[in-house]
């Protein structure tokens, strides 16, 4: 592998490297506006110019790859400090420098760059070259374009180009006068739009419906899994004060590289639905608010009680979720338990190899049902399960399928007690005789099967709402209150290193190696962005 | 010579092109000269602004899906070139060089001298669809400035009379 010195630091890299990936390594930052790792390199910005020993001439970092030997300066080059600031005085002559009232501050490579290298005083005293029309427009349903700050890097045409296909964005004019839009001005509805504001380094793209919500900065990231299908793509959950923001992508090169599809994406505001605060017991056609203790002793009786059991899991639940409930209700009880699955809108994907990946399952764990080796089940099968009466029917995820939300599977769920486990208002509560609320994908902890077989992790971002709590833990404590003690795990990983030891699907797994990455501030992966 | 006057088809005649057996079988024989299909887009946008008088946003379509491209590109590629017209020209369109040769032998006084004549403005057209006012950069004739461009014939070495002339005849319908 070739060896490069970048500022001093010696690193070895793969052949093909470019140097700005090579000085990440070496711990030298080479700012970029228009380079972006799983785009095309155009060497449009010219902010990435680094001095090369032996080359008259400076070169652009993107486009250069390493070669043995060679010795790089970037921050250590007067010249090529005096190069960048001619090329940030010319990208800011007609940039509007309205950070203040720009939403991407804090999250903007020309911001970050300006202030770190850039001089506060400028040449400029012209008017600056404006869009009257494009500076609040609505492009798409969830891209807002203000074409005053846009910086000309190519990168959201590029990504519709070469990633999403539709190759719906373009320049229009030039030079000067060049400003981004659709064929005839047409709403830009491609199904990832949302990933070119990820991709603008600037506030030129925006997104809707997060567009003043948020000052980046005070948003923590914590690493989970997109809910959306069984694709499994990675992603941040942002969110500030227990409530969750947005969803941005977390790269992860084997699936969807540093992209979400917009469905997925706005899945995020949908785990701030919480309605079911506290455990809730029907007595005489009315819910009585109860707490966990007294739940749990009533339940257990009645769970051991019931000589005919029957568990409706989901395939939205985590792998520790599905394992604990397989033991305590089949293994333990001797229950029956079906994961019903519908297959939901194709979904699909691009990875970091430029391949695509399909979906037609809407659920982001029918691998891991199917691997614990639980019974899969369409809405037919399910309606047949639900047929007759059982002493006791456990609903695990009132969303599971859409069928139990239906009047027939109500009139079904009527005939005998209910337990069901709910977070948001759902049809089944007025039938169940016990509540018991559930935390979100936000507050929850454990792993995704993906249909690709990556058993992915989540991590919570905040505690629950109310006195929810996690699926897994409610099964916990169901199984401590009635005395099964083998499954009494107190944590994920717990229930995750005793699945590691009995299945197959997971043998040889570590928790702590499942990637996840730890909890950071938005600063630490938007390197991407 | 004959300086043949732009035809200019409606939008409303454009707005679902297919393209009939003879543009079809000039743009697969552009096609052979070609590498790709998408190194033929300037010559099949030539050819289409020959036919249509302009390149309209279906004749943008047409051209996309002949070639493989997206819409957004064929128009982003339409609306870098100055020369590509994306509405209806007029049936003549004066297109005046104003860089250094021409200006400093007079061709200044020809773009004055014509606004006036003319009644419109640069970037103007005339009420009856006649003529069009633009100005261009130079033209690569500056030997014998100055010059102006109508359609796709050069008038060089032009005075105010002979350009008085020129307009006559053509605003007579007769074509020069
Ligand atoms: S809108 Fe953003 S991504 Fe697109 S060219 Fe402008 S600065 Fe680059
Ligand atoms: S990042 Fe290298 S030229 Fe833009
Ligand atoms: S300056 Fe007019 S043709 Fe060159």
């Amino acid at each position: 592998m070739p060896k490069v010195t970048i500022d001093g630091t010696v690193v070895e890299v793969p052949a093909g490297t470019n140097l700005i990936e090579a000085a990440r390594q070496a711990g030298v930052a080479i700012p970029y506006f228009c380079y972006h790792p799983y785009l095309s390199i155009v060497g449009q910005c010219r902010i990435c110019m680094v001095e090369i020993e032996g080359a008259p001439r400076l070169a652009i970092a993107c486009a250069t790859p390493v070669t043995d030997g060679m010795v790089v300066r970037s921050e250590t080059s007067a010249r090529v400090k005096e190069a960048r600031d001619a090329v940030m005085e010319f990208l800011l002559a007609n940039h509007p420098l309205d950070c203040p009232v720009c939403d991407q501050a804090g999250e903007c490579l020309l911001q970050d760059h300006s202030f770190t290298e850039g001089r506060d005083t400028t040449h400029m005293v012209e008017t600056r070259r404006t869009f009257p029309g494009l500076e609040r427009r609505l492009l798409g349903p969830h891209i807002v374009q203000n074409q005053n700050r846009c910086i000309h890097c190519s990168r959201c045409i590029r990504f519709t180009q070469e990633i999403s296909e539709t190759a719906a964005l373009t320049y229009k004019s030039r030079g000067n006068h060049a400003f981004i839009d659709t064929f005839d001005g047409q709403p830009f509805t491609d199904p990832f739009s949302a990933c070119t504001a990820d991709v603008c380094p600037v506030g030129a793209l925006t997104i809707r419906e997060f567009r003043f919500r948020k000052r980046a900065w005070k948003l923590r990231s914590t690493p989970s899994v997109c809910p959306g299908c069984s694709i499994g793509c990675n992603l941040w959950i942002d969110h500030h004060e227990r409530t969750v923001y947005r969803f941005t992508p977390r790269e992860n090169p084997a699936v969807n590289a540093t992209w979400l599809c917009d469905f997925g994406r706005f899945l995020a505001e949908s785990l701030n639905e919480t309605h079911c605060l506290h455990p809730l017991h029907r007595v005489e056609g009315q819910l009585h608010r109860v707490s966990w203790g007294e739940a749990m002793r009533a339940l257990a009786l009645d769970v051991s009680a019931a000589r005919t059991l029957r568990v409706v899991a989901s395939a939205n639940l985590s792998n520790e979720t599905l394992f604990l409930a397989r033991e305590l209700f089949v293994r333990h009880l001797k229950g029956e338990l079906v994961v019903p699955v519908h297959p939901g809108e194709p979904r699909r994907m691009k990875n970091g190899k430029g391949e695509w990946l399909y979906s037609r399952d809407a659920h982001p764990n029918s691998e891991g049902a199917r691997r614990l080796g639980l019974e899969l089940v369409d809405g037919e099968r399910l309606a047949r399960f639900l047929y007759g009466a059982a002493d006791l029917t456990v609903i695990l995820d009132p969303t599971a399928h859409p069928y139990l939300s239906t009047a027939e599977a109500l009139q079904l769920l009527r005939v005998s007690p209910t337990l069901s486990l709910a977070r948001t208002n759902h049809p089944t509560a007025e039938v169940a005789s016990w509540l018991l609320p559930v935390a979100s994908l936000a507050s929850d902890e454990g792993t995704f099967t993906s249909s690709g077989g990556h058993v992915q992790r989540f991590q919570p971002a905040f505690s629950p709402a109310g006195e929810a709590r996690p699926a897994w833990q409610i099964l916990q404590l169901l199984a401590r209150a009635m005395g099964v003690s083998a499954l009494d795990l107190d944590s994920p990983a717990a229930v995750f290193a005793a699945m590691a030891t009995k299945e197959k699907g997971f043998s040889g797994l570590e928790w702590e190696r499942l990637g996840g990455g730890s909890p950071s501030t938005y600063r630490e992966h938007q390197h991407v962005g | 010579m004959r300086t043949v006057a732009i035809h200019a088809v409606p939008e409303e005649q454009l707005t679902h092109v297919t393209f009939d057996a003879t543009m079809e079988e000039r743009i697969s024989e552009l096609l052979t000269h070609y590498p790709t299909r998408r190194a033929a887009l300037l010559p099949v946008l030539w050819l289409c602004q020959e036919r249509y008088g302009w390149i309209a946003p279906g004749v943008i379509e047409a051209v996309a899906a002949r070639l493989g491209e997206s819409p957004a590109f064929v128009q982003g590629v339409v609306t870098f070139y100055t020369m590509f017209y994306t509405s209806p020209p007029a049936r003549y369109v004066l297109q005046v060089c104003k860089t250094l040769s021409c200006a400093v032998c007079g061709g200044r006084e020809l773009l004055e001298h014509l606004k006036a004549r003319l009644g419109i403005d640069l970037g103007e057209r005339t009420q009856d669809g006649t003529f069009q006012l633009i100005g261009v950069q130079c033209l690569g004739a500056c030997g014998s400035a100055p010059v102006i461009q109508i359609n796709d014939d050069y008038y060089e070495n032009l005075t105010i009379e002979q350009l008085d002339a020129l307009v006559d005849e053509l605003s007579q319908g007769k074509e020069a």
